[in-house]
């Protein structure tokens, strides 16, 4: 039967999680690829790890300190946070959240510490004014394999349970058919993953010494992240397109008459295929390139699923209308965000500045002539 | 007066006879225990589209009585323009929260804000909500809005304040076509169980397992769920010159 309708007066109900909500999602997802990008080099104390797992240590510290900043300004009554504290809701999703972010920050500051100990130590035994101060920070020690150890499986506790509650949030709300999907927190993890992969090679070139090592390690594992998004994104619609489930159909049929949701697809593929092949074919010289794409990337998978999920309304034709404001609930909150990164990152970089040498030990360990150098040996 | 009105006077009177035609048992495992109303009742509405005359007086009079901000709806009368084999017609669907007896926004709400009350009323404590926004996306009839006034979530509350004095919510009070009837499904007696028993209504979205509270008489199923149509063509805040806020959020 052919029927044309219309809508004439309907609501159009705004956008609810804000771009906020996409910084946070995206800085926590980057911090627990960042975890785990360390975990090899230190937890596991593989020196040949060692130089990516710091880069690695510097994603998941900066943009892990950063989220919960983007997570309280989503809130549209962000000075009744503690609320969360004074019930019992293992209903939701959130609440547990509410545990879990504060878990993961402080075992991510002490697995950090633990790693930073020996370099803390070190420059608490050069000539300097501030060298008490880092002695106080070591505490009296230095690299303890053990300690790290305990503290990196602790962190890396914090992040599986991140990464789950992160997707299962999102993924348990029935009422968006793009959102149901247990496909979602998987793609959640690996783009997540692509992200810190990038960050560590744009931070590879800026803040440490760009080791052509880390940087073709690092490009290695970005395609096999890449790999992984186009696998699941790839059963995702297929399951959409062949009617293996409903929910799945349903989230593809309407999406799929957009104009503008056909371009983020080609979009998307292109921003995953590209630094694929580009990081396949030639891992060493290209991480800048292949870095900032895969950064790209992570954060327009998180824009598109959660400014663009919203724009698609439950009940009424069409889409809603999204504009990004300029004020704090949009354009300024993104622009905030990054400067607190970044702010986060001098800090940091300014504290610890990358160590002269660089791994493998024994290359460098010849060099070591100077007292400090033997001493951290 | 109208017959709604009629019947929900007689039926406060004869509230807690018999049994309910539908189970109202609350859904109590995951959406927490209910608080507060009067576990005698179970309010519901049913809204006989054949009588809506797309008037949107339920609309203004909802934001008069609760004080609802500009460019925000707790009820809106959606209306379509359909054509069929040649001919075109008007087609109204009043919208507003269901009270769904198993609604998705109770369970995810992560502070406790949003409950059922024991009349199933779904309500926002907006001194505890954190304006998390949680429960606007699980509501899958976007019946949920964060009002900007009291940055917390907001929506219809079957005009609680109102039912609790006797009162009839303000837009069954003022429907013209007496298309909207509201009552209490634990009395068999009252309109809309007797509606509900004998002209089988339907709900928006059954397929969502919410059990709504919100019944509609001549419910066509092409908009029983997500409306596959021209978007609308009435936006009164994209006009120039409108100030940014104002612009997100358009009727
Ligand atoms: S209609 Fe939406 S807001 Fe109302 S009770 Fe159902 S799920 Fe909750
Ligand atoms: S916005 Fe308020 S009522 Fe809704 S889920 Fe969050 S705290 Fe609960």
């Amino acid at each position: 039967m052919d029927t044309n309708i219309v809508e004439i007066i309907n609501v159009t109900r705004e956008v609810a999680w804000l771009p906020w909500a996409v910084q946070y999602f995206f800085l926590i997802g980057l911090s627990v690829g960042g975890v785990l990008l360390s975990l090899p080099g230190y937890a596991f104390a593989n020196d040949e790890w060692r130089k990516l797992g710091r880069v690695g240590l510097l994603v998941a510290l900066t943009c892990g300190l950063a989220a919960p900043v983007a997570l309280l300004s989503d809130l549209h009554q962000p000075g009744r946070f503690w609320h969360f504290y004074a019930v019992f809701r293992p209903t939701s999703w959130m609440w547990w959240g509410s545990l879990i972010i504060p878990f993961y920050v402080t075992g991510l500051l002490v697995y950090a510490w633990t790693c930073f100990r020996e370099e803390l130590q070190e420059h608490g035994r050069v000539d300097s004014h501030l060298a008490t101060l880092y002695r106080l920070a070591a505490l009296g020690g230095g690299r303890d394999d053990r300690l790290i150890r305990y503290a990196g499986l602790v962190v890396l506790a914090g992040a599986v349970l991140v990464a789950l509650y992160t997707g299962a949030e999102v993924a348990v709300v029935k009422a968006r058919p793009l959102w149901h999907t247990p496909f979602l927190p998987v793609q959640f993890l690996t783009t997540a993953l692509v992200g810190a992969a990038g960050l560590v090679l744009i931070l590879n070139r800026f803040a440490a010494d760009h080791d052509l090592a880390v940087e073709a390690r690092a490009n290695r594992l970005l395609a096999g992240f890449l790999g992984a998004v186009m696998a699941v994104g790839g059963l995702w619609l297929a399951f959409g397109l062949f009617g293996i489930d409903r929910t799945h159909t349903e989230a593809l049929e309407g999406v799929a008459n957009s104009e503008a949701w056909r371009v983020t697809a080609v979009w998307a593929v292109l921003a995953t295929v590209a630094p694929f092949v580009i990081a396949v074919a030639k891992p060493v010289g290209t991480g800048l390139l292949t870095g900032l794409i895969a950064v790209h990337s992570a954060w327009m998978f998180r824009w598109t699923v959660f400014i663009g999920g919203q724009t698609v309304p439950k009940t009424g034709a069409g889409f809603y209308e999204y504009a990004l404001p300029a004020g704090p609930d949009g354009l300024l909150g993104i622009i905030g965000t990054a400067g607190l990164w970044l702010f986060l990152l001098l800090v940091i970089t300014a504290v610890l500045p990358t160590p002269a040498r660089s791994a493998p030990r024994p290359v460098r360990a010849a060099h070591a002539a100077d007292r400090t150098m033997a001493a951290a040996e | 007066m109208d017959q709604s009105r009629r019947n929900f006077c007689r039926g406060i009177g004869a509230a807690t006879v018999g049994a309910a035609t539908l189970a109202a048992t609350p859904g109590e495992a995951a959406a927490g225990p209910r608080k507060g109303g009067d576990a005698a009742h179970r309010w519901a509405m049913v809204v006989d589209v054949r009588k809506c005359v797309g008037c949107q007086a339920c609309t203004v009079a909802c934001i008069m009585e609760n004080d609802v901000p500009e460019n925000s709806f707790r009820t809106i009368v959606s209306t379509y323009e359909v054509t069929e084999q040649g001919k075109t017609g008007s087609y109204m669907l009043p919208r507003l929260c269901n009270h769904c007896e198993d609604a998705p926004c109770i369970p995810v709400c992560p502070t406790g804000a949003t409950y059922q009350r024991k009349d199933g009323i779904v309500v926002v404590d907006n001194t505890v909500c954190v304006g998390c926004a949680y429960c606007v996306q699980a509501c899958p009839y976007d019946a949920r809005f964060i009002n900007h006034e009291t940055q917390t979530a907001d929506k219809c509350t079957f005009c609680v304040h109102r039912v609790d004095a006797g009162l009839l919510p303000a837009c069954v009070e003022t429907c013209v076509g007496g298309a909207r009837i509201f009552g209490d499904l634990k009395d068999p007696d009252s309109t809309v169980s007797r509606l509900v028993r004998e002209q089988d209504p339907k709900v928006l979205k059954p397929e969502q397992g919410t059990q709504p509270r919100v019944f509609y008489i001549g419910l066509d199923p092409k908009f029983q769920g997500k409306v596959d149509g021209t978007p609308t063509l009435w936006r009164p805040s994209a006009q120039p010159h409108v100030e940014a806020h104002v612009e997100k959020e358009h009727a």
